[in-house]
Formats: structure tokens, sequence, C-alpha cells
């Protein structure tokens, strides 16, 4: 197993309440990293991988994890970024002020990565529904309780 | 450069109009040209797929994601009304917020499916309430003709079901198919407001949560066979496809139903005599010449392009149809210089200006799944109320906010960046809220104004020289009256149902608006373009006949929404397909006599 891989999914798994199984399932879990990769400067996606995988274990690793990543004021930003690409399939561009101050990559404009990563968003599992146009979930379906599928996690 | 060939009828325009005509005509044995606009991409399912493909991709989802435009045959764009940079030259003061595509299939390619019927009173608004205009038909001539059309397009609902307001329906008729299911969400909705009385200013009127018929395939009638997934291949041959015999709830009618489960336009033209057809797509209908002493259409011209640039042709025939668009068929009017002695042509714009309210559901409701909606509320399409203020009618949505405040994406974001929600609280959060989005479109009658319409301005052409179009559009207070008649009826439903109203919350998208006293209305528009070469019964004040062929223009017919002399809150797909149906049998009875 690709080990980079394994930490963005491990870090992934934290940001969505998905698991990993579910996160591999989408199809476009490496597209995302290569996306991550591209769409930040140099460096920055191994500082943040690097930053999970030096959460500490144990009770003190929540706040760790606010601490070090959510709140950071580089990190932050990254990982809501991530975790929108996840749920949405889009990414959308740092701010302005972030970019002023940790640089610009290229491709950091706000875009549906690919027509997969629209297929593959955690928002439609999320609310119990489906990518409208793909995943149909069949003639009369949507005459039944939703219930079941909403709570289903 | 003559077109050659010698044709009984040319049509302008692929759409639904363009598109019945070609089919009626050439199975009558007539021979027929018609002139596309735009592409013919979405005439195989290959090229289907790719339309899919790109929605898919788009950041943008709105009605013409999937149907980008050629540079040559530019179209209208919900996403260049805020800052008026489209194609319209919009003069205001209103916004109007419609848009349409023009490519082989037109709107119907994304039409969300509505086949309601104009209702009796629809008709005759001003014999009744002293307003609009009448037409010169009633809804008896018509009723036939909408059989035929429903039939066409495929529509499914039951008749029990639309019984109201003095809709009648022939001894023993239903609908090609069943209805569509009604929604969860709908079910939830009618369990706490069927039989409320509402009041905004008539007393109390009660209010029904009702199945609307739609033009998507459902379980067939009788011997009915649904209409399938077009795929005509680039060598000419058809295709027998078994994709699209039911609605599978893609949830995704506008912008384009990935099955073809949904009426499109190329259906019907799939179903044209070939041998008497010929279809030219990339051909842009550019001037309607004529005989100065009689007024009879000689030819048109047209400009065939591609990537490499244009050529100029000329096509004849015994009779001219225009089912360009009621812009577009406007607009070729007038670049043509026949704007007529009436000064009519291009005047009289209407749309069903709507509103959004969206609110948040006690329990869950299954937003997001579905066809687009399901049900309408029907009870204010008529009444006495109408000498004062318009009629409406709602849509209830299946879809939750997506169209209102760009959700689930924008729940995502706002979940993430605002509320800082992440990990397990996050899922929970939305698995909590999205379910329970609720959304209804208030559509809102509009009168024929003189001061509404579509002219040209000869300075500003699009590539290929063309006139762009020119949009004047107000709201009168009539419509204005009628949009706070609807925001009443919704509140007392919202509050009926325990849903939380959240209609203008932060987090809107951008709408038109309209200022009405202390209030301002957030309004859309619903596509519905028609008025602009109305019939009627003499010269003077109407551009064509009961059977839309041109008073001053003996072989030409102007068909489709643009003939309507007032609309009602039906939306319009439906009267235009029965009218285009009506005029089509009418014309096979002259030109085969």
């Amino acid at each position: 197993m690709d080990e980079r891989l394994d930490q963005f999914l491990g870090l992934s798994t934290a940001l969505t309440g998905f698991d990993g199984l579910e996160l591999r399932g989408t199809g476009v879990a490496g597209e995302y990293l290569r996306a991550l990769d591209d769409s930040l400067p140099g460096g920055i996606v191994d500082e943040l991988l690097a930053a999970y995988t030096k959460l500490p274990e144990g009770a003190e690793r929540e706040a760790a994890f606010s601490k070090n990543i959510l709140d950071d004021p580089k990190l932050g930003p990254v990982v809501q970024r991530l975790t929108m690409l996840w749920y949405c399939g889009t990414w959308t561009q740092l701010p302005d002020a972030w970019r002023a101050a940790y640089g610009i990559s290229p491709h950091d404009t706000s875009r549906v990565v690919s027509p997969e990563a629209y297929l593959a968003g955690l928002q439609w599992v999320a609310a119990g529904a489906h990518p409208p146009g793909s995943a149909q979930q069949g003639f009369g379906s949507w005459a039944v309780d939703p219930k079941g599928a909403a709570s289903d996690q | 450069m003559t077109n050659n060939e010698t044709y009984d009828v040319v049509v302008v325009g692929a759409g639904i109009a363009g598109s019945l005509m070609a089919k009626f005509l050439t199975r009558a044995g007539l021979r027929v040209l018609v002139l596309e606009a735009g592409a013919p991409s979405a005439e195989s399912f290959a090229g289907y797929t790719q339309h899919v493909e790109h929605f898919f991709g788009a950041l943008s989802k709105g009605p013409e994601s999937a149907w980008p435009p050629a540079a040559d045959a530019p179209q209208p764009d919900t996403g260049d009304l805020q800052n008026n940079n489209g194609y319209f030259i919009q003069k205001g003061p209103q916004t109007y917020g419609s848009t349409y595509s023009r490519t082989q299939g037109g709107s119907t390619l994304h039409w969300l499916g509505v086949a309601l019927r104009m209702l009796p009173e629809d008709f005759k608004l001003r014999r009744l309430y002293g307003v609009g205009r009448d037409w010169p038909l009633e809804y008896k001539n018509l009723e036939p003709f909408y059989r035929k059309a429903e039939y066409e397009i495929g529509v499914s609902a039951n008749v029990e079901d639309q019984r109201y307001h003095d809709l009648s329906f022939a001894e023993g008729y239903d609908y090609p198919m069943e209805r569509v299911p009604l929604s969860y969400s709908d079910q939830e909705l009618a369990k706490k407001v069927n039989g409320m009385k509402v009041d905004f200013g008539s007393g109390p009127l009660g209010l029904t949560v009702r199945s609307y018929p739609a033009g998507r395939n459902s379980v067939p009638r009788g011997n009915y066979l649904p209409v399938t997934a077009v795929d005509r291949r680039p060598d000419g041959t058809l295709m027998p496809t078994y994709l699209g015999q039911r609605c599978a709830g893609n949830t995704s009618c506008t912008p384009i139903c990935p099955i073809q489960a949904k009426y499109n336009a190329g259906k019907s033209l799939a179903q044209a005599d070939r041998g008497k057809l010929q279809v030219l797509a990339q051909a842009v209908a550019s001037k309607i010449n004529i005989d100065t002493a009689s007024g009879t259409v000689q030819s048109i011209t047209y400009q065939r392009y591609d990537a490499a640039g244009h050529t100029v042709h000329q096509a004849t025939g015994r009779v001219y149809i225009l089912a360009a668009h009621a812009v577009e068929n406007a607009k070729l009017m007038l670049a043509s210089d026949l704007g007529g002695q009436s000064n009519l042509v291009g005047k009289t714009l209407m749309d069903h200006p709507a509103l959004y309210a969206w609110g948040l559901a006690p329990e869950p409701v299954g937003a997001y799944r579905g066809p687009l909606s399901t049900a309408g509320v029907e009870d204010f399409r008529a009444g006495s109320f109408r000498g004062a203020h318009a009629a409406f009618r709602f849509d209830v949505g299946n879809d939750g906010w997506r169209s209102t405040t760009g959700a689930p994406d924008k729940s995502v974001t706002g979940a993430v960046t605002q509320q800082k929600l992440f990990g397990s609280k996050l899922r929970q959060y939305l698995a909590a809220t999205l379910p329970r989005h609720v959304r209804f479109s208030l559509a809102v009658e509009q009168l024929p104004d003189p001061a509404n319409g579509v002219s040209i301005d000869p300075n500003s052409r699009d590539p290929l020289g063309n006139p762009r179009p020119v949009i004047h559009y107000r709201i009168d207070e009539y419509t204005l009256k009628g949009m706070v008649a609807a925001t009443k009826v919704y509140q007392q439903m919202f509050k009926q149902a325990g849903i939380a109203d959240c209609t203008g919350s932060s987090d809107s998208l951008w709408f038109p608006s309209v200022q009405y006293g202390s209030t301002t209305f957030h309004y859309h528009g619903m596509g519905h373009f028609s008025g602009t070469h109305a019939m009627g019964t003499n010269s003077r004040d109407s551009v064509v006949d009961g059977y839309q062929r041109s008073w001053e223009h003996r072989n030409l017919f102007l068909i489709g929404s643009g003939s309507f002399p007032t609309m009602g809150t039906s939306n319009p797909t439906l009267t235009l397909a029965a009218l285009t149906i009506r005029t089509a049998e009418h014309l096979i009875g002259e030109l085969t006599a």
C-alpha cells in the first residue's frame, strides 16, 4: 500500500466522518491527493500529512488535532477545502490572505475536480440521496420514507 | 447559393414545435426542410452522454450547464443576468429572468416536464375579468389537440387528479401513462395542509397538494409504449433503445435527464418520415425574403456554419414556418423588416416571474431525491380575484435548496467554514438537515403589456452578423399584487406544516428583484417566453390568426408560445404542442387537398 495515501486517508477520515473503506470506495482518493498536491504550493501537503502523523494518541489527540491542524493559520484553510472536496467534489480557491502569506499554485482555482469527483460527493450519501444525474434510486423510490437511509451511519 | 431541393414546407427550428411539425407533415407525405441554428449533438446517444458529462463537470449546475452554446448561434445564460453581459441586451426596468437553448431539441432538452393544460377561463380573461385579451380559441377547441399533445409528449397523470377549475376531458379519456408517484415530501406536506383554508383577501380558499401531469415516462396505460432514448448514429441509422422507459429518479430533469425518460423534442424528430425530411443543423435563418407586392414569402436566407466559417444559402418552399422560439421568431421577423402594420411583432413578451420560498421541515422528508418536483398547488390558478391581481401556482420541489441557496454544496461550505464542523459531527449535521430542505416555486401570471417586448439593435450583432435581441421588461402591479397573495399563501402553508421559513436567508443565491412598496421581491424566470407574435381575430390587434398564420404573409406561420395572447399559469409547452398539432393538421388539409 502507498503510505502517503494511507496517511491522506487517515486525515480524510478524521475530517469527513466517513471511514477508510467508504473513502476508498469512492474511487477518487488518489485523484484527490493529486488535486491537493496540484492546488497547493510545494511542500505543504507533506507538512500537513506530517502534522497529522505526529498527533499524539489518546486523550490529547483531539485537542492537538484542533491546535496543530484545524486552527493552524496555514493548515486550517487547507483542510477545510479538503473536507469540502470530499463532500462536493469541488476545490475552492484559498483566501487571498492565505495565498499572500503562503504562496500560490497556478492550479488553485475553484473548480469541479472531475466529473467522477462530482459523482463521488459525500454530501449525497450524508443526505440519503444521490448525485443528480447519476446513481439513480429507481422508479418510485422517491415516494418512500427516507429515514432509514439518512440515519444509516 | 440556392438549395436546389424543393420542399413543401420550410421549418425554422428543431425544438418541440418544429419537430412535431416535421413529424406530422412528413407522415402526411409532405416534403419538409428543417433549419436548425444549433448543433445536432444530442441526436446520438454517445453525443447526448457527452452533454451529461459536461453537466457533471460544470461548476454551476444551472439550466444551461449541459448545453454550451455555439459561438455562431449564441443564447441567453442565467449566469449573465446579474451583470447584463450576455446575449440579451436588457433595457429594464426589470431583468427578464429566463433563458433558452439554441440546439437541436431546443429547450425541451432541459425543461422540467410540467405538462399542464390551460384552464377554460384562461382563454377569456377579458370577457370574464376585464383584463388581458381573449384568445380566438376556446378550451373546447383545443381539448382534442391537448389529448394528441399528451400522447406525443408522453404525459403521465391521472385524469381524476386533474378535474379542477372546470378542466374537462373527453369521455373515457385518461393520460397515456399513470401519474408519476408523489414524493415522500409531497405526501408529508399533503397530510398537513390538504384541506386547509388560506386567505389572501378573497375570503377563505381551500388548497390541495396535487400531482401534476408530467412529460416523464411512468407506468403505461393500455398499449401505450413509452418512448425511450434517441440514438441516431452519424450514418443516419436509428438504433432501438430500451433506456428511459421509466423515470428512475435522477433528480436532474433540469438541466439534463441522463436516461431520456423525460420527453425532449429529439424524440418527435426521430419519428418523422426520414424519406420526406431534411434537417440542416448549424443553419441559422437570417432573413425572410418577401414579394413586396403580395407579401408572400419567397425564400429564407440561412447561414450554414462550421469551424472553418460560414456560407450563405436560400431555402424555398410553398409554406414557411417559424418555430425558432418566441424571441427568435420575433428577432427574425424584425431583422427582415417585417414588423408589420400592427407593429405588434415582438411586443407583449411575457413570462411567469416566480418567487422561491424555502424552509426546514420538522422531520426528514427525503429531499434531493426523485424528479425535481412531482406536485403542485393549482387552487389559485382561477378565481374572481383575477380581476384585481394575478393568478399563481406553486411547484413543490423535491430538490431541496439546490436552486435557492446552491445547497447541498453551500450547506457543506457553511458548515465547514462558518460552523467549523468536521468529522462525524459534520456528517451528522448534514444528515439531520439536508433531508429536511423544502422548496416551493411560486409562479405568478403576467399579462400582455405593450411596454414589454423584444426588439433588435442593428448596432449590436452576433458573430454571424445577426442582431442581438433587446429586451424591455417590467413587472406591473397586477403581477406584484399576485406576488403578495402568493407570499401570504406559502407563509400560511409553512406555518400549518411546521416548516421553519428560511426564505431570503443570507446564503441565498442572487436573483433579479423588483420593488413593491416596502417589499423587495426576488424572482426568477420560468423560461416561459410568450406573447411576441400573439394570435387574434384580426390583423389590427394581432400578428397571427387562430391557426398561427401571419395576417400579412399568408404562406408564413409563426408557431410556438409566441402565439399566446395570454398565458394563464400553466407551463406553456403542452399548449404550444397542442397548437402546433392543430396547425399541422390544418396545413396538411390545405397542402394535400
